[in-house]
C-alpha cells in the first residue's frame, strides 16, 4: 500500500528477534515477511536472515531481520547477531509463563549488552490459543484491530501469562508492548510498524532527505509513546507494505 | 542405498578412530604400534607383529561381464592392479598401503592419522586395504618364478553378497588378491608363519561373516525417494558403477582402495548413491522437514527415535536444533540404527563440541574459518572488517548443519560425502571455495544483508553451468557446483586436518574464555532480586569459586577413576600434549564451563570445598588424607592447554595443595537451609542467594535471625537444649581460627604463645584484649548461661525440682560466697583473680575445639552427656526447655563480642571476593601457636607443608566434649542461680574467706597446657577447686539475674583498674571457669 510518488526517504533498520525456543519468533517473521503461517515450523539454525520494508507516512524502513535459534544452546551466539542492531523483539509465548522469564532475560542482557538506544518489542505470541481471539480466523489488516481488542480478563483458554503482568513489566523497563498471533495476523504488522515509529531517526543509517529528519522525529517520539499506552493505538493506517 | 550404508560404514572406518581414544602420543617421538594403528585405524589392541615389502594384484573379477559403455574401465581392469607397498600383519588385520610415509623417520601422530583422500593430495593410509583376518576366508600360497613367495588371498566377500540392489544381480565374483612377498626368504617365511598362527581368528569369525548376510536396512529414500530426479538414466550407471566397484574390490571391511576409488567416489562426482541429477529445483530447495518422508509418521519416528537414542546415550549433548536436520538428511540414505551410529560419530568425533550445549566447537570452527578467510582471502577480509560484516553470521549455518540447510539438498549430500570420506576440513573447503568464487559481489556488499542475499542467490544457481556463455561445451556443462568442488579441492588443497587442528588449538582458549565469560554474564544477570544484594564483583567471584570447585571436583573424580590407568601408561600420558585438538581434551576438561554439559549442582561435599575456599573455619583441623600427593609428583597433565595452569595428579578427594574442608554440623545446617529446593545440591541461585542473606547489607538483627532460624528447625520459633548446645558449638567452630572483621586487628594473627611471651604477666589487663579468642571464648561460655538462664521451660512445672536437685550440689560448694551481690569490690576481685586461670587454660580449650568429624563428637558428647547428667538435673531432658528468637537476640547483644560477631565477623568470614590471605599460613600460625606449647604434637607435620589446613589438633579431643563440659557448666550455673537468688547473702560472708583459692588456681592453671595428658589426674585432684569456681560463677549468674543484662554495665563502671575492658573480662572470667570446669 501507500504507493507514494515522490521518494520517502528510505532507511534500514537492523531486528533481532530474541525469545525462547519455539515461541514463534520464525512464525512472526514469516506472517511479517510473507504473511504466511506454518503450522510445524522447522527450527531455526543459527538465525535465518529476511528483509522487509515497512512504510511510515514520511519515510521508508527497510527491517533487516535476524530470526536467532531459541535453543538455549544457542544463546551464546546471540551477541552475534544483536551486535549493532538497533531493534529487538523480544518474543514470549503467552501461555507459558517461563517463557517471559526468558524473555526477561534477553530484555536485560540487550540492554546491557546491545548498542545503547536499541527500540525492545516485548511481544506476546499464540494470542490464538487464548478466548480472546477465539473465532477470529482473519489474516490480516483491520479485522485485526478488532482482535486487539484484548481485555483484562484472564479467562483465555491456555493464557498463563496475564497481559497486566506482561504489561506492567514492559512499562517499568520502557519496551514496546504487543500480544500477537503470527498464526492469524493479529497485531504482526503493528508490532513492526510501531518499532519503525519508535526508532529514532538519528540512529537510521542510510537516511536521505535532511528536511525530514527533525520533523519525524518529533513525530517519532509521539507514536511511541502512544504505542505503549495500549497495542491498539498503535494499528497505524499505514501499516507496513507487506 | 545399500551400497551407501556399506560406504558411510568404510568412511567411519576410515574416520581416524584414534582422535576419539584419547591416546594421542605426542607428535614428536610416536610410539610405531601407535602410528601403524593410526595408519589403518585400527582398534587400540592392534599392534604391528610382522611386516614385509609386497606386491600386490587384484585380478579381474572373472564372472564379470563388462557393460558396454563401460569398456573403457574394464579394459583398464582386465590387466590387473599392480600396488606396491608394505603388507602389515596385527593380531587381527592384514594391512596394505602403497604409502609407508608413517613408518619414516619423520612420521609424526599427525602425518600417519591424517585423512586419505586425492582431495587431501594422498594420505599416508593411501591406496591398500584393511583386512580383518576374519574376513579371509582363504590364503593360498603360490608357485611364482618371479617371487620366492606369493600368496593368494580369497576373501568372504562375494560369498556373503546379498543382492540388494540392480548392480549386484550379476553372481558376485569372489574376491581374490594375489600377494607377492618381497624380501629374504627368511624374511617371507617369517611373515608366513605369522599369518599361519592366527588361523583361530578367521575361522571364529566366519560365522559372524555369514550373519552379515542379511540384508541391511535402507533409508526413507527407499519409501519415499531420494531427493533429486530419478529419472535421468546417468543414475543406473553410476549405481552399476559403484555396485561393481564393491564387488570387484570389496565391500565394508574388505574394501580396497584403489586409486579408482577416489576417482569413484567424490571428486569426480560419481557417487551415484548420493548426488542424484539435478532438474527439480524447487524440492531441493525445500527445506528437509518438507521432504515427504518427514511429513508421514514413519519418517518423523525414525527421527525421533534415532535423535531420542541419542538424547538418551550421551545426554551431555543431548538434543540439538540443527541435529535433526542433520538426521533427518541421513535417513533418506539410512537405517535408524546406521543414522544412529553415524550422528554418534559426528558428534563424538567429527564435530566435536558442534552441538554440545555451549556450541562451543561450532564457535571455535567458526573463528578458525575466520583466521583461514583472513589468510587465504586478504582482499575480502579487510572488506568484511570494514564493511562491520561478521563471517559467522554468514559460514554458522553451513558448518552447523554440514550445509544440509543451506544447499540444496543434492549438493549437500555430495558435500557430505566428501565430508565423511575425508573429514571436517572439507567443510573450511567447501566454506572458502564459497568466498572465493562470489568474492567479487561480496565485495560489493556492504553490509550483512548483502552479503547473505549474494550467498543465498549463489546457492540457488548451484545447478547452473558455471560459464554458460562459454563456447566450448563441455565447460558450459560444468555446474557451479562442480566449479564449487574443483576450487574447494583444488585451490585449497592446503587445507588439511593438520591445519585445522592447529588453528582449532590456536583459538581455543579465547573461544573458550568468550563463551565462559558469556555465561557467566548471563548466568549472574539472571539470578534473580536477592543478588541485588551482594556486589557485582562479589557475584562475579562467587560464580567463579561455585563453577571453579565444581570443575575441580569433577577434574578429580575423572582422574581418580583413571588414575591407575594412567600410571600403567605413564609414559604415553606424559606426551598427551594435546596434539589432535578438541577431541584430546574433551574427555579431560569435562566439567568446564565453556565446553558445555558442565555440572549446575553441587553436593554437600562440594558445598564443604566451597566454603573451604572461602571461610576459613571451613577448613578442618584433622585432614584425613595427608601426604598422599607424593606418588603423583612427577606426572603433570595439562587440561587447558597452554594457557592453564597445570596441576599435580593427586588421588586426595580435595585435590592436592587444597584444604580438606571441615564437616561440621553448622555446614551441615547451612547447605540445607541453602538448599531451598530440598534436592540434596545447591545450584548457583541457592548459593547466590544464601550468601545474600548472609552477608547482604543484613543489619545485626537480620544476622541473628538467620543464625536462630538455622537452628530452629521445625520452624516453630523456640530453640531447645540440643539447638543452644549446638549453637555454642556453631559459635566456637566459626571463631576456632580467630574472628574476622571490625574486632581486634590482629586477632587471628595473635597466637596464644606469642601472647604469653608478650604478656608475662597475666594479670595484666592489656593482655585480655588482645586477644578476641579467648574473649571470644567466654562470650560463648556466657552465651551458653544466659541462655539456660533465660530459657524458657516447655514445662513450667520442672524448674523447681531442677533447683532442688541442684541445691545439695551447691550446698557443699565452698565458692558459693564468691561474689557478693551489690559489692564492688568484690567484683573486682573476682576479675582479677579469674582472668588469670582464663588464659592459663585456654590452650587446653583451643586446640580441642575445633575437632570436626562427627564421630569424634558424637562419642565425646555421648559420653560427657552422661557425666554431665549425672551432675546435673538440668541437662535431664525430660526437663526440655527452649529460648525464643527475642531471648536469644537478647542474649547476644548482651555480650559486646558475641553482638560483633553476629553484626560483622560472622558475615565477613564468607570472603567472597578477597581472596583468602593465605590461608595455609594463616591457619597454620595461629595453630603452631598451640603446637609449639605442645598441643599440636599429635598432628602429622608432613600435611603441613603443602596443604593449609594441617590439622594440629589433637584429634582425640573433641569441640563437643569441651562444649559438652561448658555446657554443663552452664546449666548447672543456671540452675545454681535461683538457689544463689534466696542466699545471696550468706555467700556474702564467705566471699572473702575463698580468695587465695582462687589464686592458687592461677598457678595450677599455667602448668596445665604443658601437660596435656594428665588431665585425668588432675580433673581428681582439682575437683573442688571447680567447685569452687563454679560457685562463683553461679554467683556473677545470680547478680544478672537480678540485674539483667545491665549487670555487665555496672561492672564496668565498679571496676578501677580496667574500665573500659571490663565488660569483656567479666565474659571471659565466666568462660576462664567454665574451662575450668572440664578438667
Amino acid at each position: 500500500m501507500a504507493e507514494a510518488t515522490a521518494p520517502k526517504p528510505s532507511s534500514s533498520v537492523k531486528l533481532v528477534l530474541l525469545g525462547e525456543a519455539a515461541v514463534g519468533k520464525s512464525s512472526l517473521v514469516l506472517r511479517f515477511v510473507n504473511n504466511d503461517f506454518q503450522e510445524n515450523k522447522e527450527p531455526t539454525i543459527g538465525a535465518a536472515f529476511l528483509t522487509q520494508k515497512c512504510n511510515l507516512p514520511t519515510r521508508t524502513i527497510k527491517f533487516e531481520i535476524w530470526d536467532t535459534a531459541g535453543q538455549e544452546r544457542f544463546a551464546s551466539l546471540a551477541p552475534m547477531y544483536y551486535r549493532n542492531a538497533q531493534s529487538a523483539l523480544v518474543v514470549y509465548d503467552l501461555t507459558k509463563p517461563t517463557s517471559l522469564i526468558k524473555a526477561k532475560h534477553w530484555v536485560a542482557e540487550l540492554q546491557r549488552q546491545a548498542s545503547p538506544g536499541i527500540v525492545i518489542a516485548l511481544v506476546g505470541n499464540k494470542l490464538d490459543l487464548t478466548n480472546e481471539s477465539s473465532g477470529s480466523g482473519n489474516a490480516l489488516g483491520e479485522d485485526s484491530e478488532t482482535d486487539a481488542a484484548e481485555g483484562e480478563n484472564d479467562d483465555g483458554d491456555a493464557r498463563k501469562v496475564s497481559t497486566a503482568e506482561a504489561k506492567t513489566y514492559a512499562e517499568e523497563e520502557g519496551l514496546l508492548f504487543f500480544e500477537t498471533s503470527a498464526k492469524n495476523g493479529t497485531n504482526v504488522t503493528e508490532v513492526f510498524t510501531a518499532i519503525a515509529n519508535a526508532i529514532p531517526e538519528t540512529s537510521l543509517k542510510g537516511a536521505r532527505g535532511p528536511g525530514a529528519t527533525q520533523s519525524s522525529a518529533n513525530r517519532t517520539e509521539d507514536q511511541s509513546r502512544v504505542n505503549l499506552t495500549g497495542p491498539r493505538d498503535s494499528a497505524s493506517k499505514e501499516g507496513c507494505a507487506c | 542405498m545399500f551400497n551407501f550404508s556399506s560406504l558411510v560404514q568404510k568412511a567411519q572406518s576410515f574416520i581416524d578412530p584414534t582422535q576419539a581414544l584419547n591416546i594421542s602420543p605426542s607428535d614428536r617421538n610416536p610410539a610405531k604400534s601407535t602410528l601403524f594403528r593410526h595408519q589403518f585405524r585400527l582398534p587400540d589392541s592392534q599392534t604391528p607383529l610382522q611386516e614385509i615389502t609386497a606386491e600386490i594384484t587384484i585380478s579381474p573379477p572373472v564372472a564379470y561381464s563388462p557393460n558396454a559403455t563401460q569398456g573403457e574401465k574394464d579394459k583398464d581392469r582386465d590387466r590387473g592392479y599392480h600396488y606396491e607397498g608394505k603388507l602389515h600383519l596385527s593380531e587381527a588385520y592384514l594391512c596394505f598401503s602403497t604409502q609407508p610415509t608413517s613408518f619414516l623417520q619423520s612420521a609424526s601422530t599427525s602425518t600417519s592419522s591424517g585423512f586419505t583422500g586425492q582431495t587431501h593430495g594422498g594420505g599416508p593410509g593411501g591406496n591398500g586395504f584393511t583386512l580383518p583376518l576374519c574376513a579371509i576366508r582363504r590364503v593360498e600360497r603360490l608357485h611364482s618364478q618371479q617371487y620366492q613367495f606369493a600368496l593368494a588371498i580369497t576373501t568372504w566377500n562375494g560369498l556373503t553378497n546379498s543382492p540388494t540392489n540392480d548392480a549386484a544381480k550379476t553372481p558376485a565374483p569372489q574376491q581374490k588378491i594375489t600377494i607377492q612377498l618381497a624380501g629374504t626368504r627368511q624374511a617371507c617365511e617369517r611373515f608366513c608363519d605369522g599369518l599361519k598362527k592366527r588361523p583361530q581368528g578367521w575361522r571364529e569369525t566366519k560365522k559372524d561373516g555369514k550373519k552379515d548376510s542379511v540384508p541391511p536396512d535402507a533409508g526413507l529414500g527407499m519409501i519415499f525417494r531420494y531427493p533429486g530426479d530419478h529419472k535421468k538414466l546417468r543414475d543406473r550407471s553410476k549405481m552399476r558403477l559403484w555396485g561393481e566397484y564393491l564387488r570387484d574390490y570389496g565391500r565394508n571391511v574388505t574394501l580396497i582402495r584403489q586409486p579408482t576409488f577416489h576417482k569413484t567416489y567424490p571428486r569426480r562426482m560419481k557417487v551415484a548413491i548420493l548426488s542424484r541429477s539435478t532438474r527439480s529445483k524447487k524440492d531441493l530447495n525445500r527445506s528437509l522437514p518438507e521432504y515427504p518422508g518427514f511429513q508421514s509418521e514413519e519418517g518423523i519416528g525414525r527421527l525421533r527415535r534415532v535423535l531420542t537414542a541419542y538424547s538418551w546415550t550421551n545426554e551431555e549433548v543431548g538434543y540439538c536444533q540443527a541435529m535433526n536436520i542433520v538426521v533427518a538428511a541421513l535417513l533418506i540414505y539410512m537405517s535408524e540404527s546406521q543414522a544412529f551410529f553415524l550422528l554418534s560419530t559426528l558428534c563424538d568425533r567429527l564435530l566435536p563440541g558442534y552441538y554440545s550445549t555451549t556450541m562451543y566447537g561450532t564457535l571455535l570452527d567458526q573463528k578458525v574459518f575466520e583466521s583461514l578467510v583472513e589468510k587465504t582471502m586478504p582482499i575480502l577480509w579487510d572488506h568484511l572488517v570494514k564493511s562491520d560484516v561478521q563471517l559467522s553470521v554468514v559460514s554458522l549455518p553451513w558448518f552447523l548443519s554440514l550445509y544440509i540447510n543451506s544447499m540444496p539438498l543434492v549438493f549437500a549430500f555430495r558435500v557430505l560425502d566428501v565430508f565423511f570420506l575425508e573429514g571436517p576440513k572439507v567443510l573450511f573447503q567447501v566454506g572458502l571455495a564459497i568466498l572465493r568464487i562470489n568474492g567479487e559481489e561480496l565485495l560489493d556488499a556492504a553490509d550483512d544483508g548483502a552479503f547473505i542475499s549474494v550467498l543465498k542467490s549463489y546457492f540457488s544457481k548451484l545447478d547452473e553451468s558455471a560459464h554458460p556463455k562459454s563456447e566450448n561445451a563441455k565447460l558450459r556443462a560444468v555446474t557451479r557446483f562442480q566449479e564449487l568442488m574443483v576450487v574447494a579441492f583444488k585451490e585449497f588443497s592446503g587445507i588439511t586436518q593438520n591445519s585445522i587442528t592447529e588453528q582449532r588449538m590456536k583459538h581455543k582458549d579465547s573461544v573458550l574464555n568468550g563463551i565462559e565469560s558469556f555465561a557467566k554474564r548471563t548466568s549472574i544477570r539472571n539470578l534473580g532480586p536477592d543478588s541485588k544484594r551482594l556486589s557485582v564483583d562479589d557475584l562475579g567471584s562467587l560464580y567463579d569459586r561455585f563453577y571453579g570447585v565444581l570443575y575441580e571436583r569433577q577434574q578429580r573424580s575423572q582422574i581418580i577413576m583413571e588414575e591407575t590407568e594412567r600410571r600403567d601408561r605413564a609414559q604415553r600420558a606424559k606426551a598427551a600434549e594435546v596434539v589432535t585438538g578438541l577431541s584430546e581434551n574433551q574427555v579431560v576438561e569435562k566439567g568446564r564451563v565453556g565446553l558445555g554439559p558442565s555440572p549446575t549442582l553441587m553436593d554437600y561435599d562440594g558445598f564443604r570445598e566451597f566454603l573451604a575456599g572461602m571461610a576459613r573455619w571451613a577448613i578442618t583441623d584433622s585432614p584425613s588424607s595427608p601426604g598422599k600427593d607424593n606418588t603423583s609428583e612427577s606426572e603433570k597433565h595439562s587440561y587447558f592447554g597452554n594457557s592453564v595452569r597445570r596441576r599435580e595428579v593427586s588421588l586426595s578427594p580435595w585435590g592436592s595443595g587444597n584444604p580438606e574442608p571441615a564437616n561440621h554440623e553448622f555446614m551441615q545446617r547451612l547447605f540445607r537451609r541453602w538448599d531451598v529446593d530440598m534436592n540434596s545440591a545447591l545450584t548457583l541461585q541457592n548459593v547466590v542467594t544464601g550468601l545474600a542473606h548472609i552477608k547482604g547489607k543484613g543489619d545485626i538483627m537480620g544476622s541473628i535471625t538467620y543464625f536462630f532460624e538455622l537452628y530452629d528447625d521445625d520452624g516453630d520459633g523456640k530453640v531447645d537444649r540440643e539447638g543452644i548446645l549446638r549453637i555454642s558449638e556453631a559459635l566456637l567452630f566459626l571463631s576456632r581460627r580467630g574472628l574476622e572483621g571490625s574486632l581486634t586487628p590482629s586477632s587471628s594473627m595473635t597466637g596464644l604463645s606469642e601472647y604469653e611471651a608478650d604478656n608475662p604477666n597475666p594479670y595484666q589487663p592489656e593482655g585480655m584484649q588482645g586477644n578476641t579468642n579467648e574473649r571470644f571464648l567466654s562470650s560463648v561460655s556466657a552465651f551458653i548461661r544466659r541462655c539456660f538462664e533465660y530459657a524458657d521451660p516447655d514445662h513450667p512445672q520442672n524448674k523447681v525440682t531442677e533447683v532442688e536437685e541442684s541445691t545439695a550440689d551447691s550446698l557443699a560448694d565452698p565458692d558459693s560466697f564468691g561474689i557478693g551481690d551489690d559489692s564492688d569490690e568484690e567484683e573486682d576481685l573476682l576479675d582479677l583473680g579469674d582472668s588469670s586461670p582464663a588464659r592459663g587454660k585456654k590452650p587446653t580449650g583451643i586446640p580441642s575445639i575445633p575437632a570436626a568429624s562427627d564421630k569424634s563428637n558424637n562419642g565425646n558428647r555421648s559420653v560427657s552427656k552422661a557425666h554431665a547428667e549425672a551432675a546435673n538435673a538440668a541437662l535431664d531432658p525430660s526437663k526440655p526447655l527452649h529460648i525464643t528468637l527475642p531471648t536469644f537476640r537478647m542474649v547476644v547483644l548482651a555480650d559486646e563480642l558475641l553482638e560483633q560477631f553476629f553484626e560483622s565477623s560472622f558475615p565477613a568470614s564468607f570472603r567472597i571476593s578477597d581472596k583468602m590471605v593465605a590461608p595455609a599460613s594463616s591457619s597454620a600460625s595461629s595453630l603452631t601457636t598451640f603446637s609449639s606449647i605442645g598441643f599440636g604434637r599429635s598432628t602429622p607435620q608432613s600435611s603441613v607443608g603443602g596443604t593449609s589446613s594441617a590439622g594440629l589438633v589433637p584429634p582425640g579431643k573433641g569441640l563437643r566434649g569441651v562444649l559438652d563440659n561448658i555446657v554443663t557448666d552452664g546449666m548447672r550455673v543456671a540452675a545454681e542461680v535461683r538457689r544463689r537468688m534466696d542466699e545471696a547473702q550468706k555467700e556474702l560472708e564467705q566471699n572473702a574467706v575463698h580468695r587465695p583459692d582462687d589464686d592458687e588456681d592461677d598457678e595450677e592453671g599455667y602448668d596445665e597446657p604443658r601437660t596435656p595428658g594428665g588431665g585425668n589426674a588432675e580433673r581428681t585432684v582439682r575437683s573442688e577447686d571447680r567447685d569452687l569456681l563454679e560457685g562463683a560463677d553461679a554467683e556473677a549468674m545470680s547478680l544478672r539475674g537480678q540485674d539483667g543484662v545491665s549487670e555487665v554495665k555496672q561492672q564496668d563502671s565498679l571496676n578501677p583498674t580496667a574500665p573500659s575492658a571490663a565488660r569483656s573480662r567479666s565474659a571471659s572470667v565466666v568462660s576462664s571457669k567454665v574451662i575450668e570446669f572440664e578438667r
